[in-house]
């Protein structure tokens, strides 16, 4: 029973895309398919939740496949960290499929979106779900198109495909590491299942050849590949830069990215391939670095965004990073549960933040911080439940974020008296940076949303201050415009019952959802000495910001416009991205000419030489017949002639 | 019988729609080609299922027999050009190409079907390359006769000679190394010069024979640098003539380096191997770079074709079970991807009068959504992506690259993975230029009907197929599987 509901668990979303498919042109019947799929989804997690036992156990899928001296097994793995990271991601794919029914009413193509959620949802449970190398490989990419797909749905807008394809170039050229790093773990275990992985290259015999310290130089160059591509999907620097862009998806495809799925696939991934990890210092070093960086720098950038999708896609990497950080300091003994704790927490704060904003821009017709201006004011449900996510990403408990930021803070600490205390340092001092900027950026984002109206003169200044903002920002043909939503009046519309229910239930588990983290099987590295620490410049920061904003104003303005402009241009990592394409570019134009000049030259001249000789021996015979061909059709009708009589 | 007959069928359906109904209307042409090669399909079916084998002596004289057999190499490619011919007779109806009579037309696609068929079924040497050569003509035909009206007579004599020269160069040199084989080794029976494996022959001939053999088919494949042929080839030729090019005639280039060179002579194979390697991993570069900057459709589904093919040879380089059972999964995807992407963009190039992709037009995901659909999903397989048939043959050919078989330069071979691997990042980025410039878009300038009828019906089977091996790979890898076992030697 417990096997079929794993099986059930990747494919009712699945089959629920392929229905979607082919039910695109009968609107109502598709989105009760995805909403009622994904409920399922939600259930058959809650199921294998419930029959887990401590250890995973694995489950039979299409294979074996005959493949020769390769093992492909296509075995699925159950355990509690992946029975636990299933219900966040169903739980946020049945709030996503629900939200997007309302709030892509007017969609023509909404059919086609929800299947591609549906789509989308099994590719992350298949991650999840996977003990096999090739099946993990399958839901990753599976995901990175279905997020090509979500991100340019608006495909009529030019900074939507373009925003789709940058996704997509990004991530892809990211995953050659990935599937270099997949590849040479099989071939060490002659195995692609995940099991055999790991004892091949971290088991007992390996680690007692290789010495404790350091691993093999392949696991190293697997690992760091695998690293690449993490760095890709998670939008580690230098591959960051796709994920604020591709806010030009509707918000709840946004929901569904950031919150539980393709960005913190890679984490999942990591602590899969955890003992691995564990037995390579070096790979892990590198992630710290990458990730202490990324941590740091988003959270600087998302502090002034002048749109707040924008602002919740850098949150959404530095949070991300955070995860991945836990996951290369915490000590090799403990686990990666740390990690995993913060995924699931982010799942439930970052898609109610999503969720809650996509509400309020139909509200406002718009996610610019200048059109959402005081609009959460005085909204009841919405406006707490806004607080509730916005006090979670600044880890303020005791809701949900607040356990999972200190379970992080402790896995540095603890990692600190550890071999690889370099990492540890390097975690702890991004940490200390992170949490009060995290901080502030909420502070800022809550007192824009929150303020009183404006008088008639104040709102004047205020709007030339904004309009310098974007006028220098639209000059830029590199700065995207940001947000999905256009204002018009038909968007203005009262919000559906449900859709209202799933925010505020994601609200409620994101302030009890702490009660769930201690499921993860290993310890959490929560202190008191850190929790006070880390109150502290929590409090600190948000006095700070407020004490430096005058009175109803948006923080950030005290910045300057330009820093505004460079943090929405995200500082130009853009123009690096355009160079490396136009570099590729300019190679493809030279292959094409040696293609013609070059290697098709041969085959010319050998055509021309030819040609030559031809009107050179026609010279010769100067088109008289010559006596030789004369005698050779003479032979060849003499010898059918006695074929014929020989036959007969 | 069933074997005969699949064989027969077509050819004497074709020698009487280009005798005497020759110049029957268009409909009862595609009638009677219909007929052909549906019962032709379902021989082959039989062929597939029952397995039999024909042996008889043909000119004794030089030991030429009459042999034929099937096995699991074979049975996919066989089933593939069968099930192909079909819905290229299916398409065609109502919308024969000018420049010949319609007889002419199907005779020649007939002739095509045959001639594989023969290739795929053959087990004798000479009989391998008479068949391989009987393919030329038709093929010839319907690239000079009936290609791309809009292009003059001079593009399209260009492009027909220049496939005449490639190939018959290919099996000029690929005659020499048969005549070789043959005569060092005494029999022209491919199942025995298989299962001696080289036995007795010296290394020197050895190598000098899998040379001439992996350059001649290698022309045939086509692999870098032998590929400039295809391009031109495939831009002028009528959808049909793509769609067997491309699906059919360029797998008898793979199956002949597996049939003919792999297990006869394996050492002398094993020499060149690194050369096909290297060539393979070339190509799938240089493919998917043409691939970012070529503006004709047609051509960049060439150049990806190119870039496909180097993963096959990848996989046959690399020596083991593994690389073989790649490559035959990523002969049998390329076929039917490079099948569906030819009938979508013929359907374009149809409607918008050239494949340039530099004009302006209506974005597909506007104005024909079945056409566009059908193309994300093509794009979609052609950068490999997991789940759509060509993720297999491209993962287990990388893979096979990493591990080669012992004896292999290690290092070359691993550099080729990376490129390899590279080249499904181009894949990426030409798949996202494609959909970004033609399906992705606004309503804009004149708008074209949506595939329907017969052509969407083919369309509609060929993503079914694109997605059902994708997501199911073992029926297909099950086939080959132990034949396969036995090409590489692991089992004999």
């Amino acid at each position: 029973m417990s096997s079929l509901s794993v099986q059930l668990l990747v494919l009712v979303p699945a089959a629920a895309a392929l229905a979607g498919l082919l039910l695109r042109t009968r609107r109502p019947l598709s989105g009760l398919v995805a909403a009622a799929a994904s409920g399922l989804t939600v259930l058959l997690s809650l199921l294998q939740w419930a029959t887990t036992e401590p250890g995973a156990r694995t489950v039979a899928t299409i294979g074996p496949l005959a493949t020769g001296e390769l093992a492909v097994p296509l075995h699925l793995l159950t355990d509690r960290a992946a029975a636990l990271i299933a219900f966040a991601v169903a739980l946020v794919g049945l709030a996503v499929q629900v939200f997007s029914i309302w709030y892509l009413r007017d969609d023509p193509r909404y059919p086609v979106f929800a299947a591609t959620v549906s789509l989308f949802l099994a590719a992350m449970l298949l991650v999840v779900q996977s003990g096999d190398l090739i099946l993990t490989l399958i839901g990753w990419e599976v995901m990175g198109w279905c997020s090509y797909l979500l991100i340019g749905h608006t495909s009529t807008r030019e900074s939507a495909r373009r925003a789709a394809h940058k996704a997509l170039l990004v991530t892809c050229t990211a995953d050659i590491g990935f599937i270099v790093g997949l590849v040479i773990l099989g071939v060490g275990a002659r195995s692609t299942d995940i099991a055999s992985v790991i004892e091949f290259w971290a088991g007992p015999q390996q680690q007692a050849t290789a010495g404790l310290r350091d691993a093999a130089p392949g696991l190293t160059a697997a690992l760091v590949g695998l690293l690449i591509g993490i760095a890709g999907k998670s939008g580690l620097i230098p591959f960051h830069d796709w994920l604020p862009d591709a806010m030009e998806g509707p918000t709840p495809a946004s929901a569904l990215i950031h919150a539980a799925t393709m960005v913190a696939a890679g984490s999942y991934v990591i602590a899969r391939f955890f003992p691995l990890y564990a037995a390579s210092g070096a790979a892990r070093l590198l992630l710290a670095v990458l990730a202490g960086v990324t941590m740091v720098w988003a959270a600087l950038l998302a502090f002034a965004q002048s749109d707040v999708k924008r602002l919740l896609a850098y949150s959404t990497l530095s949070q991300v990073a955070m995860m991945l950080a836990a996951l290369a300091v915490v000590p090799a003994a403990d686990g990666p549960a740390p990690g995993l704790a913060h995924l699931f927490s982010h799942a439930l704060f970052k898609s109610l933040l999503f969720l809650a904003i996509g509400w309020l821009s139909v509200i406002a017709g718009g996610t610019a911080f200048a059109v959402l201006r005081g609009t959460a004011r005085g909204r009841g449900r919405l406006q707490v439940s806004l607080a509730v996510g916005l006090l979670a990403l600044a880890g303020v408990p005791p809701l949900v974020g607040f356990f999972s930021k200190e379970s992080v803070i402790g896995a540095a600490e603890a990692g600190l008296q550890g071999k690889d205390s370099a990492a540890a340092w390097v975690v702890l001092a991004a940490l200390v940076l992170t949490v009060p900027l995290t901080v502030a950026y909420c502070t800022r984002a809550w007192l824009v949303v929150s303020a009183r109206p404006l008088s008639p003169t104040e709102e004047a200044d205020l709007l030339a201050d904004v309009e310098g903002a974007t006028g220098q920002a639209e000059s830029d043909a590199l700065a995207a415009p940001a947000g999905d939503e256009r204002p018009t009046a038909r968007h203005v519309r009262s919000v559906s019952g449900a859709s209202a229910v799933v925010v505020f239930g994601l609200a409620v588990l994101t302030v009890v959802g702490g009660l769930f983290l201690p499921a993860f099987e290993g310890p959490l590295h929560l202190g008191l000495t850190t929790a006070v620490l880390s109150l502290l410049l929590i409090g600190g920061a948000a006095a700070a910001v407020r004490a430096v904003a005058p009175a109803g104003a948006d923080p950030a303005v005290g910045l300057g416009p330009r820093w505004g402009v460079r943090s929405d241009q995200g500082f130009g990592v853009d123009r690096a991205y355009v160079a490396v394409g136009r570099a590729v570019l300019a190679l493809a134009r030279l292959v094409v000419v040696l293609d013609e000049d070059v290697v098709d030259a041969y085959p010319r001249g050998a055509a021309r030489l030819s040609g030559l000789l031809g009107t050179a021996a026609e010279r010769r015979h100067r088109g008289a017949s010559s006596p030789g061909l004369v005698a050779l059709v003479i032979g060849v009708v003499a010898l059918a002639v006695a074929g014929v009589t020989v036959w007969h | 019988m069933a074997l005969i007959l699949s064989l027969l069928i077509p050819a004497v359906a074709a020698l009487w729609l280009l005798g005497a109904a020759r110049h029957t209307r268009p409909a009862a042409g595609n009638t009677i080609a219909l007929a052909a090669s549906v019962a032709t399909l379902g021989l082959t079916g039989l062929t597939a299922w029952t397995r039999p084998e024909v042996n008889t002596a043909w000119v004794p004289s030089v030991g030429v027999r009459w042999h034929f057999a099937v096995d699991g190499i074979s049975v996919p490619l066989i089933l593939l050009t069968a099930v192909l011919t079909v819905a290229v007779v299916v398409q065609a109806r109502g919308r024969e190409p000018a420049g010949g009579s319609t007889g002419t037309f199907y005779a020649c696609i007939l002739l095509v079907e045959f001639a594989a068929l023969a290739t795929f079924l053959t087990r004798d040497a000479i009989g391998f390359f008479i068949a391989f050569e009987l393919v030329l003509v038709p093929m010839w035909v319907l690239i000079i006769r009936f290609g791309d009206e809009r292009r003059s007579d001079a593009v399209r004599a260009d492009a027909s000679y220049r496939f005449i020269f490639f190939t018959a160069l290919g099996s000029t040199l690929m005659l020499l190394g048969l005549i070789a084989l043959v005569s060092a080794t005494g029999t022209s029976d491919l199942t025995a010069l298989a299962s001696a494996r080289g036995a007795g022959l010296p290394r020197n001939t050895q190598v000098l024979i899998a040379t001439l053999l992996v350059a001649g088919l290698g022309i045939k494949v086509p692999l870098w640098p032998a590929h400039t042929w295809l391009p031109p080839a495939h831009t002028v030729a009528p959808t049909a003539g793509s769609v067997l090019l491309a699906a059919v005639l360029l797998k008898m280039g793979t199956y002949g380096i597996v049939r003919v060179a792999m297990p006869t002579v394996p050492d002398g194979f094993a020499s060149v191997a690194p050369f096909l390697a290297a060539a393979g991993a070339v190509g799938i570069l240089w493919g998917g770079l043409a691939c970012l900057v070529e503006r004709d459709l047609k051509r960049l589904v060439a150049y990806s074709s190119v870039a496909h093919l180097g993963f096959v040879a990848l996989g046959l380089a690399s020596g083991t079970e593994t690389g073989l059972q790649a490559a035959l999964f990523a002969n049998i995807a390329h076929g039917l991807v490079s099948a569906l992407l030819f009938f979508v963009v013929g359907a374009l190039k149809e409607r918008w009068g050239s494949a340039d992709l530099s004009e302006r037009r209506s974005a597909l995901r506007e104005s024909s959504p079945r056409l566009g659909f059908a193309l994300v999903v093509g794009f979609a397989a052609a950068l490999g992506l997991p789940g759509l048939v060509g993720f297999w043959g491209d993962f287990l050919a990388v893979y096979a690259a990493w591990s080669p078989d012992a004896g292999r330069p290690l290092v070359l071979f691993r550099v080729c993975a990376v490129l390899a691997v590279c080249g499904l990042a181009l894949a990426a980025g030409y798949a996202s230029r494609v959909l970004r410039t033609v399906w992705a878009g606004e309503r804009a300038g004149r708008e074209h009907e949506d595939a329907r009828g017969r052509e969407h019906a083919v369309i509609v089977v060929l993503v079914v197929a694109v997605i059902g091996a994708g997501v199911l790979p073992q029926p297909l890898l099950a086939v080959t599987a132990s034949d396969s076992a036995s090409v590489v030697g692991t089992r004999r």
